[in-house]
């Protein structure tokens, strides 16, 4: 099963995967090869990816992306989302801190325009630091 | 004629203007390279969102969105990109100049208008006017820009048009067309004016979760994104392309000004050699008589 992650700043998975667990609107799914032709939303939160059959839950890849975008084919999956980071990219201590700047600016926000833009970064940061603890785990 | 003490004094000062012209072209070189992969980086997902659009037509009805609707305009907003920061030769005056028309146009014909600005430049200059009402501005935004600052230009967009409060959204950037031409552009994000391609002939049989409806709204969003993500990072690039450009011509004048003052301090410094020496020989030719 082909897997394609489409964000804007290009395409950063293009290869063939056994299993891909994803966050939508309806809930989260998982999609092995064989899957019927679906589309659907995704929201925001953890994309996991296993490259094959026989790989252990050790061997899995994170993903944190934002909404999106999933087209689903029998033999390829496309996903196209806005953003899509990297378990081993993102730096866990940095989003920490993003995230603690985050709640600062929710509870001194003045308006409104500044409070939604509050709760979209600290759900940005609490994925990122959900798929960034992940991998730490899965690398111990 | 200047004398060589002050000669020397302003060519030493031009050499370090030089140095510094000399540097930011670099900086301004490499910040183009990277800009310049980035405008190419968004089109996979600008094709893909086509394409899902496309199979999307043949489930729903498509032209029926709500970003898609086509009103008289009364009112529009703009979205001025800009830059932060200046000497980058013309890049920011061809921006304002183009919304400036835009202003002058709007007001005879009678529309009303708001704007977004992005870039300190374009924030400066909507200050002075009183044409106009400004809905935000964006100050900052960093070289690659992400998903994330897109979103609020983008929502604020969206929410005003959808509510009625504006019956166009233009983008007035600058087209990133090589590294040697850019051009100012004016483009219009809403209503969207997305080309598609005609239908597949056979209707996939396809299972959309939610609803057909609530996955249009997404694609149709992302697609509109897209647009204004490009415009984005086409002004970037177009913004070091430009300031490269300036750069270079600034240095070469720089260099063609040392090369003529070093020309007049040698004059100047022959010519009170020579001038001291016939005052000796004048004074031998006075003695020997």
């Amino acid at each position: 099963m082909h897997l394609q992650l489409i964000t804007l700043s290009g395409v950063s998975v293009d290869d063939k995967i056994y299993e891909l667990m994803a966050p939508t609107t309806a809930g989260d799914i998982a999609v092995f090869p064989g899957h019927e032709p679906l589309v659907t939303m995704a929201a925001p939160g953890t994309l996991v990816v296993r490259h094959d059959k026989k790989d252990g839950d050790d061997k899995l890849e994170y993903f944190a992306i934002s909404g999106g975008v999933i087209e689903v084919n029998p033999d390829s999956i496309r996903v196209l989302v806005d953003e899509a980071d990297h378990g081993d990219d993102i730096i866990e201590a940095e989003s920490q801190a993003a995230l603690e700047r985050a709640l600062k600016l929710r509870d001194e926000a003045q308006d409104q325009v500044e409070l939604d833009k509050a709760h979209q970064l600290i759900d940005r940061h609490t994925v990122r630091l959900r798929v960034a603890e992940l991998q730490r785990r899965r690398r111990r | 004629m200047a004398s060589t003490q002050a000669l020397k004094g302003r060519i030493r000062s031009v050499s370090s203007t030089k140095q510094i012209t000399k540097a930011m072209e670099l900086v301004a070189a490499s910040k183009m390279r990277r800009a310049q992969d980035a405008t190419k980086a968004s089109s996979p997902y600008t094709v893909a969102a086509t394409s899902l659009l496309a199979n999307l037509a043949g489930h729903v009805s498509v032209q029926t969105h709500p970003l898609f609707e086509q009103r008289t305009v009364k009112s529009r907003l703009f979205v001025v990109i800009a830059s932060d920061k200046g000497l980058a030769g013309a890049f920011n005056s061809n921006i304002i100049r183009m919304y400036a028309n835009e202003l002058k146009a709007d007001d005879t014909a009678g529309i009303a208008n708001k704007t977004i600005t992005i870039g300190r430049k374009a924030a400066q200059f909507v200050a002075r006017i009183k044409d106009t009402e400004v809905v935000g501005s964006y100050q900052d935004t960093p070289d690659r820009p992400d998903g994330y600052e897109l979103r609020a230009i983008l929502d604020t967009a969206k929410d005003m048009f959808e509510a009625g409060e504006v019956d166009a959204v233009d983008v007035i950037y600058t087209d990133y067309v090589s590294s040697m031409t850019q051009q100012a552009r004016i483009t219009r994000l809403l209503p969207a004016g997305i080309s598609h391609e005609p239908t597949a002939s056979e209707v996939k049989d396809v299972l959309y979760e939610p609803s057909p409806e609530e996955v249009l709204d997404g694609i149709v969003y992302r697609l509109v994104g897209a647009q204004l993500f490009q415009a984005l990072l086409d002004s970037r690039a177009s913004e070091h392309s430009m300031r490269m450009m300036a750069m270079r011509n600034a240095t070469d004048n720089a260099s063609d000004l040392i090369e003529d003052l070093t020309l007049a301090m040698n004059k100047a410094r022959q010519g009170a050699i020579t001038q001291e020496l016939s005052e000796i020989s004048g004074g031998v030719e006075a003695m020997n008589d």
